[in-house]
């Protein structure tokens, strides 16, 4: 059985080196998001090629406690204002790759009828790559897609704005699933 | 030197490391029957569903001003503009204290900022956190007041106690018994009467407001007696008080989805009580709601004083009452544009003057700073966004700038 985090030593010692070190250093989030920001594991979210507003906005957002999450929360406790904004701009530099998750035959058919009536394209762009502080979904990791989508619906998600929170209220068990499995397949 | 670290912390890191964020789970079979859209949507009618429009978000972290095209800023001969402060994420509202603090506020983030020159050194301190969309500040003897999303609190004797606020005491709670969705943060003034005037926002783009929902309306601090001042207004997030009638004048955002040129931002002048501004009923006091206008009229309701522009979200305004610029400024309004986002071309992202006559007509509006707005088509088009205005005892005016954190001064040298 895999473990449900393979990445745990990696984050120990990127937690270690951040703790000894305080510096933004990209080396500590390729850790667990893997080499350029490409995850390798469906629960750790691609950091990659997404808009620089949105991963400064997500630093802020651990630091200052709207989104609470035991990896996350001390790696952006240290970091500054200034410090998010570097390395924001430098993981919206790194190319996404192709990603590796397959979606299901019929995930494939009914996943843009989804998109269209959940209104994904209204702000993450047309082609979901997102746009300014909102993500990038084409080819984001699937567990992760899913995690977010039921907190959002369950109000559990740090939301600045409430927007999505709003957004994810209409969606079924299985709306999430067709989602999360056709976004997580899509070429960004 | 130590060689290794204490196993306390290692076992920390490894708990941390290993330990599972826990998912928000959901039951099964809790599917809404029904899709509310985000309140910015609501409203749209079928044919906007697949409109690219949207509104902006600020850099919560801020930017630096070296970052920014500042050269692209605009002011009329004989005044300069200039970076004043910076590093002050989501400034919003601004008020300036009796010693020259000027506190600054969040919307979005929860803190508010004191902005201090000591031993000629410019410096933001973040004086409160973790409050509740703080979006409204005002001082006054010594008190700084603020608007949070339900409630209004006092922190007395503010300026001497920078490094070690007082605790907040309530001047008045229970202010969002409905938690509602959409406009549910406040603008705050201290009126020549004593009291504090905020306002209380629709709860969603086109609905039908509560009682006491899209009002200004106003509470003494001494008592906690709150009075409605105006009615029909969707959000107010600009007042001021004239220097010389001490009448109460406001801005407000009408209704979006309409058109691109329909209806303007208004500027709205109380002359008297009971007034009624129209929403949701006629918007701009001439132009009745398609759904909510049916069978009214607009000669029900009191017009604006100013038709601003369509989206062009006007936000703070202050009197300016200054010794610095030309004596033409005396009494005229600032107002600060954040807008335009819910129009195919964008507009405003910047500073308007507003002169009126003595019998407090408008003779004349005009841009005063502008130069955020460089792409109309652009997706964002601007680069900044004009949020309050402060008039400094020197008589400059400084702009807050939630998008990027900045605090500009407008100086004028003859």
């Amino acid at each position: 059985m895999r473990s449900r985090f393979p990445n745990a030593a990696a984050a120990t010692a990127a937690f270690l080196f951040a703790a000894a070190a305080g510096a933004a250093d990209p080396n500590l989030c390729v850790a667990c998001h893997g080499d350029g920001g490409n995850s390798a594991n469906p629960e750790v979210p691609s950091i990659s090629q997404q808009p620089a507003q949105f991963l400064s906005t997500a630093l802020f957002m651990y630091r200052e406690g709207y989104r609470k999450e035991a990896q996350m929360a001390p790696m952006a406790a240290k970091l500054s204002n200034a410090e998010m904004n570097e390395l924001a701009a430098y993981f919206a530099k790194q190319a996404a790759a192709a990603p590796r998750h397959q979606t299901s035959a019929a995930n494939l058919k009914d996943g843009p009828a989804a998109v269209q009536k959940f209104n994904c394209a209204q702000c993450h762009g047309p082609r979901l790559l997102g746009l300014q502080h909102i993500p990038r979904l084409a080819g984001q990791q699937f567990q992760y897609l899913r995690a977010q989508l039921r907190a959002f619906k369950a109000g559990k998600r740090g939301d600045l704005d409430g927007k999505m929170s709003e957004s994810a209220q209409p969606l079924s068990d299985r709306d999430i699933e067709v989602l999360a499995d056709y976004l997580a397949g899509l070429v960004p | 030197m130590r060689t290794a670290l204490p196993v306390s912390v290692l076992a920390f890191a490894a708990s941390l490391a290993c330990s599972l964020v826990a998912q928000a789970q959901q039951g099964p079979g809790s599917a809404a029957p029904a899709a509310a859209p985000p309140s910015w949507q609501q409203g749209r009618n079928p044919e906007q569903d697949a409109s690219p429009l949207h509104p902006f978000a600020p850099h919560m972290t801020g930017r630096a001003a070296k970052e920014l095209p500042l050269d692209k800023l605009k002011v009329p001969a004989g005044f300069k503009v200039e970076v004043w402060a910076e590093g002050i994420p989501e400034a919003r509202s601004l008020a300036l204290g009796d010693k020259g603090t000027v506190f600054v506020s969040n919307r979005l983030s929860k803190n508010v900022y004191a902005v201090v020159d000591r031993n000629g050194e410019r410096q933001v301190k973040t004086l409160l956190k973790g409050l509740d969309a703080p979006n409204g500040i005002a001082f006054s003897k010594g008190t700084l007041f603020i608007a949070e999303h339900h409630r209004i609190t006092r922190y007395d004797n503010i300026e001497a106690n920078l490094d070690n606020p007082p605790q907040a005491k309530v001047v008045v709670d229970g202010l969002d018994p409905d938690k509602q969705p959409g406009h549910f943060w406040k603008f705050l003034a201290m009126g020549p009467d004593g009291k504090l005037y905020y306002n209380v926002g629709a709860p969603g783009n086109i609905v039908m407001p509560g009682y006491f929902q899209a009002t200004v309306s106003r509470v003494d601090p001494k008592t906690g007696v709150i009075e409605t001042v105006a009615s029909g207004v969707r959000n107010s997030v600009g007042m001021d008080f004239h220097p010389k009638t001490k009448q109460l004048w406001f801005t407000n955002h009408a209704r979006d989805w309409l058109s691109d040129d329909l209806p303007n931002d208004t500027l709205h002048r109380v002359s008297r009580k009971g007034m009624h501004f129209g929403y949701p009923f006629c918007h701009q006091g001439d132009t009745l709601d398609p759904e909510f206008g049916k069978n009214r009229s607009c000669k029900e309701f009191d017009p604006p004083a100013l038709k601003l522009g369509a989206h062009i979200a006007p936000i703070g305004m202050r009197f300016y009452n200054g010794k610095m610029f030309p004596a033409e400024y005396q009494n005229n309004i600032f107002i600060a544009m954040r807008g335009s986002w819910n129009r195919t071309v964008k507009q405003g992202y910047n500073v308007m003057r507003v002169v009126l006559d003595e019998g407090g007509k408008v003779t004349k509006y005009e841009p005063f700073l502008t130069g955020f707005l460089v792409d109309e088509r652009a997706d964002p088009p601007m680069w900044g966004r004009p949020n309050d205005v402060l008039v400094m005892r020197d008589g400059s005016l400084l702009v807050s700038d939630d998008q990027n954190g900045i605090l500009y001064r407008v100086s004028y040298q003859k």
